[in-house]
């Protein structure tokens, strides 16, 4: 009797231990998350919405680390630097991520990062003033652009709203002049001011000035979901720029990071961007989940697609 | 017209939140704190608080940054008028009257001017930051690439006016500061320029530069004279009130230094410093007792503190409109815009008004907090003047270091901060000009960017740069800077040496002490 009962108890330890083992992992201290931007900048924000909802899921707190300057490029660097070890995760803004590698900013490859999810999407969308006549369709607007030399404004050079728009005059095959400023906010003001016929932004941006200017397509392969783009024609359907493009912000940790942390972040934040009061908190953006593999599948495709515009994408122009 | 009547109600509320009003109190006392101790000044001061601001809510954090930019300007009279030594060079003027009237043991009358006259400039010059600044900022559209590389030439023809005493050596230091400009990333083509590691790539922080050429290499200057103690703060008995006669003898020196110190303000470069003495000349000129000039005048005290604040609303309407500092102090300000995420224009009137409102209505209400405190604690931050160099080397190191490293948790800031500061060191020993530096560091790339977009954009057609009344405007602008210098010069010396007449000292000692 005592054997078996030895053999049970020994049998309940064994199973108990290898329960252990198979459980899911989970942090033991509090979470840094990288944030390659500055306090108060549009990924500081919602990712400060986000870790505020997710900590409930992660039963950790979530500390934000802003690690900003060098175009991103040092607070990925020190994101890839970090241990392995799951208490460090930070997120990855692609495709400015990707033009930090293409222009060797940092010591860091796609090598160095493991993706965990997608967190937020903008769709990139072309713009040009609500009161300039000549443009009322993007056919309008191609059929100027290949008779007359137009300015486009842009939030910095080969940066995402640069690629936007020579991604659109390449499929449209018409040539422009691109006008560059250090932000978004500039990037809308100079077309406003009339010191460029159109520009290309993300939907997000022109929120707070929707009656000063006109959306006259986006670059999307599905009708937009945000309230009032839902009409926008998309870019592909007018014979142009057939892909999606826009910005995601994605998490990601360390590359070397176990499959039990991937999944155990996935998972929390997965159910953090569900949550009731996450959504409610969100409303201004928008909330894109999208699972490892997906999150892996579209970081692979944004390195290839910047890579791939090196070679013939910009034009040859003598600064 | 309703919209903004609104929103400067709204902004009052704002405003008034608890945690806003303990801010506004802490930041006129640290500000006062900071004005009335020699050798730190309001630039320094901002720029060493700045980094405590960065997790607050935008509008709290411009207006502690606000608080004590009014506080320092103020609080650099109370050592100019206790111990003849302006706490600021703002305060030169100051000292000359007020230290008088000290000696008369008339400590409290002239401390009570000082504040009285302070909170009436600062106050008054808010009503040109509500009217002008929205003005100014739809005009902004009317800027574009040409019109901004004007802009900023003309904020570099500037530089020329604020190095008061050689052109050349001011036009040498904006040409180090436009050099140290282009390091970084080349905003057309994205090109690497000068750049040792990614650390650089948005370019030289201004922030850690402006700490390092203000702060660090204040620190060196002072470390590097025999440590001295300060004369001893004059103990005074008298009441700290004016009769209603004085009252009304200096209100029309207030009006008249307020629009002085205001306009002043809103050019870019030139500062509290040239204000306070103008300020100072103007109401000698126009005062009906002007043998008491000299011997003690509450007059010169008035015209003298009047115009300087009056500075303070004037310099933050380019600033905050144009992204174009009017002083030093605002450039530190603006640093504090840009780490919250807001640019400079018309976004801050639009998207950005409550705000924007709140911080106005902060920057109003911080004028009565620098009257109450001021009037109160008088006493007590006189004892802080006489504050010994050997307690004070420490402590603005240590702020030095936490602030730049602060910013982005960056061991290479502080490298840059230390590079700075034994720059500015060796700037200020052979007498060129730090303020000119981090202008043109600031202004440098704006003119860049402006020149070469306008000139793409035209297809290197030239004439695009004078193509509009706004560039018309400031290439006129830009010729009245050229010859502001010798204007400016011929002006300052001139009220100094009237200044000087009547009393006889060597204010050129006291306008020395430190010239940022």
């Amino acid at each position: 009797m005592k054997k078996i009962l030895a053999l049970a108890l020994a049998l309940c330890l064994v199973f108990a231990l290898a329960a252990v083992a198979a459980a899911d992992w989970a942090p033991d201290g509090p979470v840094s998350m990288i944030v390659a931007y500055k306090a108060g900048n549009g990924t500081d924000n919602t990712a400060r919405i986000l870790a505020k909802y997710a900590e409930k899921y992660i039963g950790q707190t979530i500390v934000i680390d802003n690690v900003d300057g060098g175009s991103g490029s040092i607070g990925w660097s020190k994101l890839a630097d970090s241990d392995p070890d799951g208490m460090t995760i930070g997120f990855i803004n692609l495709p400015n991520f990707n033009s930090t590698i293409v222009k060797e900013l940092g010591t860091y490859t796609t090598a160095n990062f493991t993706p965990i999810c997608n967190h937020v999407t903008e769709t990139s969308i072309i713009v040009v003033r609500a009161d300039d006549d000549r443009f009322n369709t993007l056919e309008d607007l191609v059929a100027y652009c290949k008779e007359n030399m137009t300015k486009a404004s842009t939030n910095g050079p080969q940066a995402s709203n640069h690629i936007g728009a020579q991604a659109f005059a390449n499929s449209a095959g018409f040539e422009y002049i691109d006008i560059p400023q250090g932000n978004t906010a500039d990037e809308l003001l100079w077309l406003r001011g009339g010191d460029a016929d159109w520009c290309v932004v993300k939907v997000a941006d022109i929120a707070s000035m929707m009656t000063e200017v006109k959306v006259l397509a986006a670059f999307a392969t599905e009708p937009l979901k945000e309230e009032g783009f839902e009409d926008v024609p998309l870019l592909k359907d007018l014979g142009y720029y057939p892909d999606w493009l826009g910005s995601s912000r994605m998490i990601a940790a360390p590359a070397g990071v176990s499959q039990e942390v991937v999944d155990f972040y996935a998972n929390a934040f997965k159910q953090a961007m569900e949550d009731p009061e996450y959504l409610e908190a969100s409303a201004s953006f928008t909330t894109d989940y999208k699972d490892p593999e997906a999150s892996a599948a579209l970081f692979a495709q944004q390195q290839e697609f910047t890579e791939s515009l090196s070679e013939g994408f910009w034009p040859d122009i003598d600064y | 017209m309703l919209d903004t009547l609104s929103l400067m109600g709204a902004g009052f509320l704002n405003a008034l939140s608890p945690i806003n009003l303990l801010m506004m109190a802490a930041g006129v006392a640290m500000g006062i704190v900071i004005g009335c101790m020699p050798g730190l000044s309001a630039a320094m001061g901002v720029a060493l608080m700045l980094p405590m601001t960065f997790t607050m809510k935008a509008e709290t954090g411009l207006i502690v940054l606000g608080a004590i930019y009014c506080g320092a300007i103020f609080g650099g009279s109370i050592s100019a008028i206790l111990i003849h030594t302006p706490g600021t060079p703002a305060s030169a003027a100051t000292a000359i009257e007020g230290y008088q009237m000290t000696l008369q043991g008339k400590a409290g009358k002239a401390l009570f001017t000082a504040c009285y006259s302070s909170f009436w400039g600062g106050l008054l010059s808010c009503i040109s930051l509500y009217f002008f600044s929205p003005l100014l900022a739809k005009l902004t559209l009317k800027f574009m690439s040409a019109e901004y590389f004007w802009l900023s030439l003309f904020g570099l023809t500037i530089i020329a006016g604020v190095s008061s005493k050689s052109v050349i050596k001011g036009l040498m230091s904006g040409a180090l500061g436009l050099l140290l400009s282009t390091v970084g990333l080349d905003p057309i083509s994205g090109v690497k320029r000068f750049m040792p590691t990614s650390y650089f790539a948005e370019g030289i922080n201004t922030t850690c530069a402006l700490i390092g050429l203000f702060s660090m290499s204040q620190v060196f200057i002072l470390a590097e004279k025999k440590i001295k103690e300060r004369a001893r703060a004059t103990k005074f008995s008298d009441k700290m009130s004016l009769t209603r006669e004085e009252r009304r003898t200096i209100r029309p020196t207030i009006i008249r230094s307020w629009i002085i110190g205001n306009l002043i303000g809103i050019l870019p470069g030139a500062g509290a410093s040239i204000a306070c003495f103008l300020g100072y000349n103007t109401s000698k000129q126009f005062s009906k007792h002007k043998e008491l000039f000299g011997n003690g005048s509450i007059e010169g005290v008035a015209g003298s503190e009047a115009a300087n604040n009056a500075v303070t609303g004037g310099s933050l309407i380019p600033t905050l409109t144009l992204g174009i500092p009017g002083e030093s102090v605002t450039a530190v300000l603006m640093g504090g815009l840009i780490i919250q995420g807001l640019t400079p224009g018309p976004e801050l009137f639009g998207k950005y008004a409550p705000m924007t409102y709140t911080f106005f209505a902060g920057f109003v209400l911080v004028q009565f907090f620098m009257l109450g405190i001021g009037l109160l604690g008088c006493r007590g931050f006189a004892q802080i003047s006489r504050l010994s160099d050997a307690i004070l080397i420490p402590c603005v190191t240590v702020l030095c270091f936490v602030g730049s490293y602060a910013i982005h948790k960056n061991i290479m800031d502080i490298v840059v901060m230390l590079s700075f500061g034994v720059l500015g060191y060796l700037m200020r020993k052979f007498d060129l000009n730090t303020a000119a530096v981090v202008l043109a560091l600031i202004l440098g790339p704006i003119g860049e960017k402006g020149l070469r977009n306008a000139l793409r954009g035209s297809q290197g057609d030239f004439r695009v740069l004078f193509s509009s009344v706004v560039c018309w405007v400031l290439i006129i602008l830009c010729v009245i800077g050229i010859l502001s210098p010798i204007f400016m010069n011929r002006l300052e010396k001139k009220a100094e040496k009237e200044a000087i007449s009547g009393t006889g000292e060597d204010l050129e000692k006291l306008t020395e002490e430190d010239s940022v």
